[in-house]
C-alpha cells in the first residue's frame, strides 16, 4: 500500500480516574478520556510514523490515505530495515478480583480518607495519598491482517507521611499497583508503616560514602537489576552502539548466583497480553547464570542484533513503540536474609527505593534508598537516611555473592525516550561486595 | 448539538462552538465553568546512530474543563472535543464529591496587550526541516572522534485558550524547536540540546558539543574522596535545583508543611548575591506567557532577592484557601492537564564571573537528580561528564564520582555564577561555582 512495505496501527481508548486527599481535604476526584492511535509504515527507506487524537475508527479508504501519509513522510529516512517473522500469541487478561469501576468514587475516596487517617500518628505533619485507575482498550492491526485486542485495569495508590521537628521534614512512603483489581481496601498497615518511617527518619544519620558491603532489599534490589542490568540489554541502545553490553553475549558478565529475568507474560504491573507490535511475550532470561544470554527485542532490533526474541516493544497511548522492560527481577538463590547479613558482617543495608538512573553507553547506574542501616557483626544497628549506590555495570554483577531465598515485586513506572510504562522489578535481598555508597554523613 | 470530529486539523471557529456550548451548558449546574482547549501539531525525526531512520507527524487535541459550585472544584478532560458533554458530565460529578473551600472567583475578563511570547510565526513543522536539523547535529559531532548514537528533532506549533463563564477568553499561538544527540566513544558518552521558540540555535553546535564531551570524557582518571570546589554546569544545576527548590517555592506544599521553606521568609536561604525569580515575560522562552493556566494574568515573583527568600507561588486554589492572592503560577503539564502550581521561567541571577580560573571539579551532568529528598534537600548523585579545570581550561576527565549534599544548603555555598546563562526547559540559570563539596571516588 502506497510505498509501505508493511504498515500497523495501534490505537488505545483509555478512562482514568484520579482521587487526590491531601490532609484530610479530596483535593481531587476526576475522570478524564483519552483516544490515541499510532500508525507506522515501513517502507524502503525507514519509518513513518503518524501520532492521531482522536481516532474513531476510520474506514477502509481513511486507512490507506492516512498509511500513505505515513510512508510519504518516510521520505527524509535512509535506512532499511527488516522485521523479524512475526510470533503472535496471547495471554489472557487475569480477572479482577473487584472491579474498580463498581465501587463508586465516592466510596473509594471515603476508603482513602480513611486510610490517610492510619498515617497520621504523632509527628507527622502532613499526609496525601494518590489514588489512579486507568483502564484501555488497545485495539491492534497490521498489513498481514492480524488483528487482536485486549482490555486492562491498572490501579493503585501511593500513600506519603511527613515528619517535620524543628525545622527538619522526613518522609514515609508506600505503594501498591496491580493489575488484578481494586486495592486500596484494608491497607491501614501501610499507611502506618510510612508514618512510622518518617518519624524514625527524624533521628536517622546522613550515611557515610564510601565502598563497602551492602546488602540490598528486595524493592532496591529490584531496581539494581532494572537500572543496572535491564536497560543496557534493550537491544534498540544495543544497536545504536549506546550500551556496554554490545557484543558480549555469551560473555560471563557476573557471578554464577546472578540469573535476571524480564518476563511480560508474568500477572504484573508490567504485564503485557501482547507487546505493542502483536507480537506475543513471553520470559526472557537476561542473565543466566551470570553469562549474558539475551537481549529484550522488538521485531526490528530482533532482525538487526539477534539473541533474544521480540515481544518486549511497548508503547504509552499515543506513542511508537519501543524496547522496554516489563516485569524484571533477580532469580531466588538459597540464602536466607540472616544468613546474608551474617556473611555481611560490616556494612550497610539499604531498603525502599526513591527510584535510579543509568548511562546504558558508559555503563554507570545510580540508584537511592530510602533509609537504611549499619550492618555491625551482622545485625543492623543505627538507622541512617539518605543513601545512594552507584556502580559500573559490567563489574558490579561480579560483586554479588550471595541471593536471598524469596523474591517480591514492586511496582512502579520506567521512563524511558520521554515515554512512561508501568514495570515491575523484583528480587530476593542480595549481598554485594564492594560497592560505592554516596552519602555526606560521618557514620 | 453534536460536533462531527474528524481526526484531521479541528476547524478554529468548530472549537470556539464547542467552547460556547460547555460554557452555557456548565452554567446551567455550577457556579462558574472553565474551559481550556490546546491543539497543535508537530513533526519530528530521529537518529539511529548518524542514519535518520523515523519521521514522526503527528497532531492533537485536548480539552479540559472545571466547574466550581459551592467552592467545590471539579474537573475533567478529554482528547476528543466531540465528546465534551460526557467530560462535562465528569467535571460535574467530580465536583460533588470535592471537598468545598474558600473560593473567590475565577479571574474576569483584562486586557493583557502584546504579542505572542513563546511564538515564532516562521517556525513550520516539516519533516525536511527536522531532517536537516538531525544531519548538522551529526555533522558537528563528527567533527569529534566520536560515533553518534542517537538523536532528535522536533518543530511543533499550536494554539491554546482558556475561556471561563465570566467572559475571559485569551488565547496565544506557540511554537517550540527542539533538537537533542548523544555520542560515544569506547564508554564515555556526551548528551547536548537545545530547545527554543524559534529555530534561533545551531544543531551542528549542539552535536560539536555533544562530540566534545564523549571525546573529552574519555581515559579519565580516579579522584580521591573529599571535599572540592566544584563548579555545575547549567544542565547540572537545572536538574538539582529542578527536583528540591521548585517543589520547595510552592504555596500548595509550603502550607500543608511539605517545603524546608517555610516560615523563612525574610531571611536568608541563598549566598548574598543570588536571586531567584520568575519571570513569565521573556521573549522567545517556552515558559513565557501573559496569563497563566487559569487565566491570571501573569507576574515577576521575586521568590528570592539578594539572598533573602521573598514570596512563593500560588494558584487560585491555594491562594483562596489560605486568604493570599493568586501569583499567575498555575501551569498545566501534558494533554489534558489540570492546574497546579510551577512557575514559568525560573531565573537565577546575581553578577557573573570566570568561574574556572582556580581549580575545580567541573560537572557536566548528574545521572539520578530525581531521586534527591525533595523536602529535606539530601541527594548523591553520579557525575556525568565531570572534569577538572584550572586556568579556564578542562585539564583532564574524571573516570567515575559521586556528589552528595543538600541542595538548600548548595544555595547558601554559591560562590559564583557564570557568563554562559541558558535555557534549560523551563530554568534559565549560569554555571554555578560552589565551595567545598563532598565528592566521592568510586
Amino acid at each position: 500500500m502506497s510505498g509501505a512495505r508493511y504498515y500497523d496501527i495501534r490505537h488505545v481508548q483509555g478512562q482514568a480516574t484520579v482521587i487526590d486527599i491531601d490532609n484530610g481535604v479530596v483535593e481531587s476526584a476526576a475522570s478524564s478520556f483519552s483516544d490515541h492511535a499510532v500508525i507506522r509504515a515501513l517502507t524502503r527507506q525507514g519509518w513513518g510514523v503518524l501520532t492521531v487524537d482522536n481516532f474513531q475508527e476510520p474506514g477502509r479508504h481513511d486507512i490507506a490515505s492516512l498509511v500513505r501519509r505515513a510512508a510519504s513522510i518516510a521520505s527524509i529516512c535512509n535506512e532499511e530495515i527488516s522485521l523479524s517473522p512475526p510470533v503472535r500469541g496471547r495471554h489472557e487478561v487475569p480477572a479482577l478480583h473487584e472491579d474498580p469501576r463498581d465501587v463508586s468514587l465516592d466510596e473509594k475516596a471515603q476508603i482513602l480518607l480513611e486510610l490517610e487517617r492510619s498515617a497520621r500518628i504523632p509527628g507527622i505533619s502532613n499526609t496525601r495519598i494518590n489514588y489512579i485507575e486507568r483502564f484501555e482498550k488497545v485495539r491492534f492491526s497490521d498489513s498481514t491482517g492480524y488483528e487482536d485486542e485486549f482490555g486492562i485495569c491498572r490501579s493503585g495508590f501511593g500513600v506519603l507521611a511527613v515528619a517535620a521537628r524543628n525545622g527538619t521534614l522526613q518522609m514515609g512512603y508506600e505503594r501498591r499497583h496491580t493489575i488484578r483489581g481494586l486495592n486500596i481496601r484494608h491497607r491501614q498497615d501501610l499507611a502506618r508503616q510510612a508514618a512510622e518511617r518518617a518519624v524514625l527518619l527524624l533521628d536517622a544519620r546522613p550515611a557515610r560514602g564510601g565502598t563497602m558491603r551492602v546488602v540490598l532489599d528486595p524493592e532496591l534490589a529490584g531496581v539494581f537489576a532494572h537500572e543496572a542490568v535491564g536497560h543496557a540489554s534493550e537491544a534498540d541502545l544495543v544497536q545504536e552502539g549506546n550500551s556496554v553490553l554490545a557484543g558480549k553475549i555469551g560473555d560471563r558478565i557476573g557471578n554464577d548466583v546472578v540469573t535476571i529475568v524480564d518476563d511480560p507474560s508474568l500477572h504484573e504491573f508490567g504485564f503485557e497480553p501482547f507487546d505493542a507490535e502483536g507480537s506475543a511475550t513471553s520470559r526472557t532470561e537476561i542473565i543466566r547464570q551470570g553469562v549474558l544470554a539475551n537481549y529484550l527485542h522488538s521485531r526490528e532490533t530482533l532482525a538487526a542484533v539477534g539473541n533474544g526474541q521480540a515481544g518486549h516493544a511497548r508503547a504509552a497511548a499515543g506513542e511508537i513503540p519501543l524496547v522496554r522492560m516489563s516485569n524484571t527481577f533477580i532469580e531466588a538463590g538459597e540464602s536466607t536474609r540472616e544468613e546474608i547479613l551474617e556473611e555481611c558482617g560490616q556494612g550497610i543495608l539499604l531498603k525502599g527505593s526513591r527510584g535510579g538512573q543509568v548511562d546504558p553507553g558508559r555503563g554507570v547506574f545510580q540508584f537511592n534508598a530510602e533509609y537504611g542501616y549499619l550492618i555491625e557483626n551482622g545485625e543492623c544497628t543505627t538507622m541512617v537516611r539518605d543513601v545512594s549506590l552507584s556502580g559500573e555495570i559490567l563489574k558490579t554483577l561480579f560483586s554479588i555473592r550471595l541471593c536471598g531465598n524469596e523474591v517480591r515485586m514492586h511496582q512502579g513506572y520506567c521512563g524511558k525516550g520521554g515515554q512512561s510504562v508501568p514495570v515491575s522489578d523484583g528480587a530476593p535481598h542480595i549481598l554485594l561486595e564492594d560497592a560505592v555508597v554516596g552519602g555526606s554523613g560521618d557514620h | 448539538m453534536v460536533h462531527r470530529i474528524s481526526s484531521s486539523k479541528m476547524r478554529w471557529w468548530v472549537a470556539v462552538e464547542i467552547i460556547d456550548d460547555i460554557l452555557k451548558a456548565g452554567s446551567r449546574s455550577a457556579d462558574e465553568v472553565e474551559v481550556y482547549f490546546a491543539e497543535g501539531q508537530s513533526a519530528s525525526a530521529e537518529l539511529k546512530r548518524d542514519t535518520v531512520s523515523r519521521s514522526i507527524e503527528s497532531r492533537y487535541f485536548s480539552l479540559s474543563i472545571r466547574t466550581i459550585a459551592g467552592g467545590k472544584i471539579g474537573s475533567s478532560s478529554t482528547s476528543n472535543p466531540a465528546e465534551w458533554q460526557k467530560c462535562l458530565d465528569a467535571a460535574l460529578a467530580s465536583g460533588r464529591l470535592a471537598t468545598g473551600q474558600a473560593w473567590g472567583g475565577l479571574p474576569g475578563p483584562q486586557v493583557l496587550k502584546g504579542p505572542d511570547l513563546s511564538y515564532d510565526p516562521a517556525v513550520r513543522p516539516g519533516a525536511a526541516a527536522v531532517k536537516g536539523m538531525l544531519e548538522a547535529m551529526v555533522e558537528g559531532a563528527m567533527r569529534h572522534p566520536v560515533q553518534v548514537t542517537s538523536g532528535g528533532a522536533t518543530i511543533s506549533t499550536g494554539t491554546v485558550t482558556i475561556a471561563n463563564s465570566h467572559g475571559t477568553r485569551y488565547s496565544r499561538d506557540q511554537s517550540l524547536v527542539s533538537a537533542s544527540v548523544e555520542a560515544i566513544r569506547e564508554n564515555s558518552t556526551g548528551y547536548e540540546f537545545e530547545i527554543s521558540c524559534s529555530a534561533d540555535f545551531d544543531p551542528a553546535s549542539i552535536g560539536d558539543r555533544a562530540g566534545f564531551l564523549a571525546a573529552s570524557s574519555a581515559n579519565g582518571t580516579g579522584i580521591s574522596s573529599g571535599a572540592y570546589d566544584i563548579v555545575l554546569s547549567p544542565l547540572a544545576a537545572a536538574q538539582l535545583i529542578s527536583a528540591v527548590i521548585v517543589p520547595a517555592l510552592s504555596g500548595r506544599n509550603v502550607h500543608a508543611g511539605r517545603s524546608r521553606l517555610a516560615g523563612l521568609a525574610g531571611t536568608a536561604v541563598a549566598a548574598p548575591a543570588i536571586s531567584v525569580y520568575d519571570d513569565p515575560f521573556l521573549p522567545g522562552k517556552p515558559g513565557s506567557t501573559r496569563w497563566d493556566a487559569e487565566g491570571t494574568p501573569t507576574r515577576k515573583i521575586p521568590f528570592i532577592t539578594d539572598g533573602i527568600l521573598g514570596e512563593f507561588a500560588y494558584d487560585l486554589k491555594t491562594a483562596y484557601r489560605y486568604g493570599t492572592a493568586g501569583t499567575g503560577s498555575a501551569v498545566r503539564s501534558g494533554s489534558g492537564g489540570m492546574p497546579s502550581i510551577g512557575h514559568h521561567n525560573l531565573v537565577i541571577a546575581g553578577p557573573e564571573c570566570a568561574l574556572m580560573d582556580e581549580p575545580a571539579i567541573f560537572i557536566q551532568d548528574v545521572v539520578g537528580a530525581h531521586t534527591a529528598n525533595a523536602l529535606s534537600g539530601d541527594f548523591s548523585v553520579e557525575l556525568t561528564n565531570p572534569f577538572r579545570v584550572k586556568d579556564g581550561t578542562f585539564e583532564a576527565p574524571v573516570r567515575k564520582a559521586m556528589l552528595s549534599g543538600n541542595v538548600f544548603l548548595l544555595l547558601e555555598s554559591i560562590t559564583g555564577l557564570g557568563r554562559d546563562r541558558r535555557t534549560i526547559g523551563s530554568l534559565v540559570l549560569p554555571s554555578i561555582r560552589l565551595k567545598d563539596q563532598h565528592i566521592i571516588g568510586g
